[in-house]
C-alpha cells in the first residue's frame, strides 16, 4: 500500500484484484460485508450493520443490535463506478467538516482505489501558523512534524 | 469509534470551542473563560483534558498560564486516521477480491 500526505490530509492507495465495477459495488452497496465493525464503529461490539445509500444525499450510517442508527456521514458525490465522496462525522463531532473521497481506476485486470480524507488542514495550519508566530520554542517539535510528514 | 485521546477530547463541543479559539493564538484561562458560557474552573478542567491529549500546551508567563495549540496532538490525530483508513482498505481489498473470485468461478 502506497501512502503519502499533503499537510493534514490522509491519502491512501490500494490496488485490488477485482474489476472496477466489482470494486465499486463492494465498497458501496456491499460495505457491510467487509467494514471492520467490531473495531471501527460507534457501538463496536453492539454494532450490527453499516449502510451506504448509493445516491447523492444518501446516508452513511451504522445500525446497532437494537436497531438504533448512528450517522457517519452523507454522500456528496455519486459517480459509479469511478468515485464516491462522503462527509465524515468522526463519531460524535459533526460540526468538524470532514470529507472522504474515494476514486476507482481500472488498472490491468484490477482496480486502483485512492482514498483521501481531508478536513484537518484548517486545524493543522492554524496550529503550525500559531507556532511560527507566537512561540519559537516549538521550532524543534514542528521540525520533527515536518520531517515525519516528508518521510512518509 | 476507537479514536485516540485527541479525538475523544474534541468530541466535547466546549472543548472543541476552546481548542478552536486557541487556534487563533495563545490565551490565558481568564481570556478563554471570558468568551465562553462556562465557569473558569470548567475551562481549566477542559484545558487539562486537552493537555492530556497533547492538543494544547501550557507555559508560564509572569503570574499567568498561557495555553497554545500543540502540534503533537494534531499529528497524532492524522496518524490515527492514517491507520484507520489503512485497516479499512485492507478489509475492503480482501472482500473485493473474494467477490471477484466467486464471480469468476461461477462463469
Amino acid at each position: 500500500m502506497n501512502e503519502s500526505t499533503t499537510g493534514m490530509a490522509v491519502r491512501k492507495e490500494i490496488v485490488v484484484e477485482a474489476p472496477i465495477e466489482v470494486a465499486f459495488e463492494v465498497f458501496t452497496r456491499g460495505i457491510a460485508t467487509w467494514w471492520p465493525m467490531a473495531t471501527h464503529s460507534t457501538s463496536e461490539a453492539r454494532a450490527r450493520n453499516v449502510t451506504l445509500e448509493g445516491r447523492k444525499g444518501g446516508r452513511l450510517y451504522e445500525t446497532d443490535v437494537d436497531g438504533k442508527e448512528f450517522d457517519w456521514g452523507e454522500v456528496t458525490h455519486w459517480e459509479p463506478p469511478n468515485a464516491v465522496t462522503f462527509t465524515w462525522h468522526l463519531g460524535r463531532a459533526p460540526e468538524i467538516a470532514q470529507l472522504v473521497e474515494v476514486r476507482f481506476a481500472a488498472e490491468g485486470d484490477g482496480t486502483r482505489v485512492e482514498l483521501v480524507h481531508t478536513g484537518w488542514e484548517r486545524l493543522g495550519e492554524e496550529g503550525v501558523e500559531m507556532v511560527k508566530n507566537y512561540d519559537s520554542g516549538w521550532d524543534f517539535v514542528l521540525g520533527r512534524y515536518v520531517e515525519g510528514v516528508a518521510g512518509r | 469509534m476507537t479514536y485516540g485521546n485527541a479525538l475523544q477530547a474534541l468530541a466535547d463541543p466546549t472543548r472543541r470551542d476552546i481548542f478552536e479559539r486557541l487556534g487563533a493564538g495563545p490565551r490565558s484561562v481568564g481570556e478563554l473563560a471570558a468568551g465562553l458560557p462556562v465557569s473558569r474552573p470548567a475551562v481549566s478542567q477542559h484545558l487539562r483534558v486537552l493537555r492530556e491529549a497533547q492538543l494544547v500546551a501550557e507555559r508560564r508567563e509572569g503570574t499567568r498560564n498561557i495555553y497554545n495549540v500543540d502540534p503533537r496532538g494534531i499529528e497524532e490525530l492524522r496518524l490515527y486516521l492514517d491507520r484507520h483508513w489503512g485497516e479499512v482498505l485492507r478489509a475492503f481489498k480482501k472482500e473485493a477480491e473474494a467477490t471477484a473470485k466467486r464471480r469468476r468461478d461461477k462463469k
